[in-house]
């Protein structure tokens, strides 16, 4: 008798179970899909969260509004910038406080610079994936100069905690703001080259137009946000419908493109780039002078210089520093735009100094669902490009 | 549309679904019962004038601390892509037996914050496909965001309670 | 009755005690003399080899949780090459590779999976632990993160940093190098294999 007829070969379901577990090398973090499969072709998709749940929600509960600043950073943590400012905007809201001028510029530069950063990690990483590893050694190098610039203003390569509440940490430095001219002078040719290796490759085409596609009405009913909306033809971008920090100010183009399939978010992200360069060129330019962070001294600390000579600076700095900022009740949410979609902070306070629930709009975790809808019916290679193209980052996905 | 004039149109159109509105720093804002939450929210997609048809977030809130009755609170926040306009709307879900009505059939991002709000606070979501745990360990016991459970920390050790960690110390793992 | 019950106790405590330090001895006398190339004069000399070997060929799993991961791929990067010290080939299977570092938060979740990886390399194996949070839980003190890698698995090395920059990490690496040396052709070295 054969084995079939044996009953040895019992098969309860026509499809294959592959494991893509959270250990895997395409470092998106830990995430794990199970995927069913007919051959090559992917039936389901099914995404498992959680491996990176860190409690910081939970943690944020217990610490003071400062304090949660540095935990914010380690949630997205390619932009950190992004989430501080989304935090201290939500607080400056329910706060009522006014930042100058020079703040919002300084805090517009940081935000721009790493969006840039993580568009280079994000292509450097998808590139890498999909076969390219050209792109990944060179995205790294100018990632370096960025890095370096975080490590000038304020010591941190990454996690650089220099958007408070109030406006920033310290002042620009001159060394600064001449690397960062320095730096965007150096980077169109650098993304020319990114351009000349992968946009009119026949292998990048074909690996990556068609594949993944979502149309407008699914991108806008899976709650998709950033570059993946804005390759589905949504034209919706924070920084134009609901401006923060002064980006009304400054004069940029929002890409969009119309299919939504990888090669379109790819189009995106490059031309992204190309525009933060052009926002910072003008921030930069048009630098106004003044105080970098508000003068209240019940909000952000006192210069040190007049803590030798006035009474109220010293206990100002005291309070600040023992007790914290007390936030009055109410809840709010100020979203921006972080570079993987929409970033925002619901903060529910009850007026003391300890926030009493802070809440990440994450623009990966909604858009996990949508990424496994978006495989079904893709060869297994194509998984790995869906996933990076959609630019998942575990540590806001699982908080 | 401005936010004062979203919440007019709100209250004029379902008068005894709303139970309150608000304006605070410029948000519009309504309050809902879990009952006539879905009828709602279905108006608000649908009004061709309000169409509110991107889910941002959903967000669960524990307000033990401040002894309020409901004591769960879940925040929807909405936008309209074409009307550029924004709304947020809090349902107040009360202690014993918490759950409120899904919109994953309205909008389909909200499938996975609605599982987050089981997961977090034991908010059951009627009519979602799957009410299982997300984010924590499927065998996890205990909903980690409710105020009532405890952060956990653990003593640090120090050169002064070195004594305190001896065990945990002789039961890791040897350095071969 | 009761003070004949202690004292008999106390003497089966002794004689197990005895047993146990007997084995020890035997087992360390095992150690010493087991296998034929290590009896001879040689072994000292053929360890050093052995070690030298390993250490600049160290091949890393990729283990990348979180941010310290970002960092980690900074220090295979042209900047802070890694290749120079051998340790370039990051390979995806735990089964091709020796050195695992463990870059980022351990979740409760996670923890399982990361001994299941740590045991599916093959010996002789050495583990980093990169940053603060994988070697002692760092910033965050609570239900969900395991408060140090070294509770489920032997760490060789630790980097202290948040995230530790690609130069720290690359020191962690020298010195691991420099730990498999001076263990090269002694008994902590064969305890690794055995």
């Amino acid at each position: 008798m054969s084995v079939t007829e044996q009953g040895l070969l019992q098969r309860d379901k026509d499809t294959m179970t592959l494991n893509m577990g959270p250990q895997h090398p395409s470092t998106h973090g830990v995430f794990r899909v199970i995927l069913e499969m007919d051959g090559e072709v992917v039936k389901t998709a099914e995404p498992e969260i959680g491996y990176l749940h860190t409690g910081i929600e939970k943690t944020s509960e217990n610490k003071r509004y400062v304090h949660v600043i540095p935990m914010t950073d380690r949630l997205d943590y390619l932009n950190p910038p992004g989430n501080n400012l989304a935090f201290c905007l939500s607080t400056e809201k329910l706060l009522g406080v006014e930042i100058p001028d020079r703040g919002n510029a300084l805090r517009v530069i940081m935000c721009e610079l790493s969006r840039i950063a993580s568009h280079l990690v994000w292509l450097g990483t998808h590139a890498l994936d999909i076969g390219a590893m050209t792109v990944f050694l060179y995205c790294w190098r100018e990632r370096e100069m960025i890095l370096d610039l975080n490590e000038e203003i304020s010591g941190v390569r990454m996690m650089t905690s220099y958007i408070r509440i109030g406006g920033v940490a310290k002042d620009a430095t001159r060394p600064w703001l001449d690397g960062i001219r320095d730096f965007i002078e150096y980077l169109p040719a650098k993304v020319d080259e990114y351009e000349r290796l992968l946009t009119n490759n026949p292998i990048w085409i074909d690996r990556t137009q068609g594949v993944g596609a979502f149309t407008r009405e699914e991108a806008i009913n899976w709650s998709f946000s950033g570059p993946a909306l804005r390759a589905s033809g949504v034209n919706w971008d924070i920084r134009k419908s609901q401006p923060y920090s002064g980006y009304e100010k400054y004069d940029f183009d929002v890409p969009i493109q119309t299919n939504g399939d990888i090669y379109d978010r790819y189009r995106v992200r490059v031309e992204e780039m190309r525009q933060s360069r052009s926002i910072i060129k003008q921030a930069l330019e048009s630098l106004p002078d003044g105080p970098y962070k508000a003068e209240d001294n019940k909000v952000s600390l006192p210069p040190r210089e007049t803590l030798h000579t006035s009474m109220e600076a010293l206990i100002h700095h005291f309070k600040l520093v023992s007790e914290g900022i007390s936030v009055p009740k109410g809840e709010t949410y100020v979203p921006i735009e972080g570079a993987r979609g929409e970033v925002g902070f619901y903060i529910v306070s009850d007026g003391t100094n300890v926030p009493a629930r802070v809440k990440l709009r994450a623009p990966s975790f909604m858009a996990i669902p949508g990424m496994c809808k978006m495989m079904e019916g893709c060869y297994i290679a194509d998984v790995v490009g869906i996933i990076g193209s959609i630019d998942i980052v575990m540590g806001e996905v699982d908080r | 549309m401005t936010s004062e004039e979203i919440v007019e149109k709100i209250k004029a159109s379902l008068s005894d679904a709303i139970q309150d509105t608000d304006l605070p720093q410029g948000d519009a804002v309504i309050f809902v019962a879990p009952e006539s939450f879905h009828a709602v929210a279905e108006f608000l997609k649908n009004d061709p004038d309000l169409k509110f048809d991107y889910l941002s977030d959903v967000r669960g809130v524990d307000y033990l601390l401040e002894e309020r009755e409901p004591r769960f609170e879940s925040v929807y926040q909405l936008y309209s892509i074409d009307h550029q306009h924004s709304i947020r709307v809090r349902v107040g879900i009360d202690e014993d037996n918490p759950s409120v009505s899904t919109v994953s059939d309205l909008w389909k991002g909200a499938l996975y914050p609605e599982q987050e709000l089981f997961d977090m606070f034991g908010i059951n979501v009627e009519g979602h496909p799957t009410m299982e745990r997300l984010i924590m360990p499927k065998d996890w016991e205990g909903f980690p965001l409710r105020k009532d459970y405890p952060l956990t920390t653990e003593t640090v050790a120090f050169s002064h309670n070195r004594d305190f960690k001896s065990e945990l110390v002789q039961s890791k793992p040897k350095t071969r | 009755m009761g003070l004949i019950d202690q004292a008999v106790d106390a003497f089966e405590a002794e004689v197990n005690n005895l047993k146990l330090n007997v084995k020890d001895a035997v087992e360390a006398m095992d150690y010493e003399y087991s296998g034929s190339l290590y009896d001879t004069v040689l072994t000292t000399k053929l360890g050093k080899v052995v070690g030298w070997a390993q250490k600049n060929a160290l091949w890393p799993a990729t283990f990348g949780l979180a941010c310290c991961a970002i960092e980690m791929m900074a220090m295979a990067n042209s900047r802070w090459d890694a290749a120079r010290f051998g340790a370039e080939v990051f390979r995806a299977s735990p089964r091709q590779a020796d050195l695992m570092i463990v870059s980022g938060r351990v979740s409760q979740k996670m923890a399982p999976i990361l001994k299941q990886i740590y045991d599916q390399m093959p010996e002789p194996k050495w583990v980093i632990s990169m940053g603060a949070c994988a070697s002692c839980g760092g910033v965050f003190n609570n239900y969900s993160i395991v408060q140090g890698v070294d509770r489920v698995v032997p760490v060789d090395v630790y980097v202290p940093g948040c995230p530790p920059g690609p130069e720290a990490l690359l020191y962690g690496v020298i010195k691991l190098q420099e730990k498999i040396m001076m263990e090269a052709g002694t008994d902590k070295a064969k305890k690794r294999v055995a």
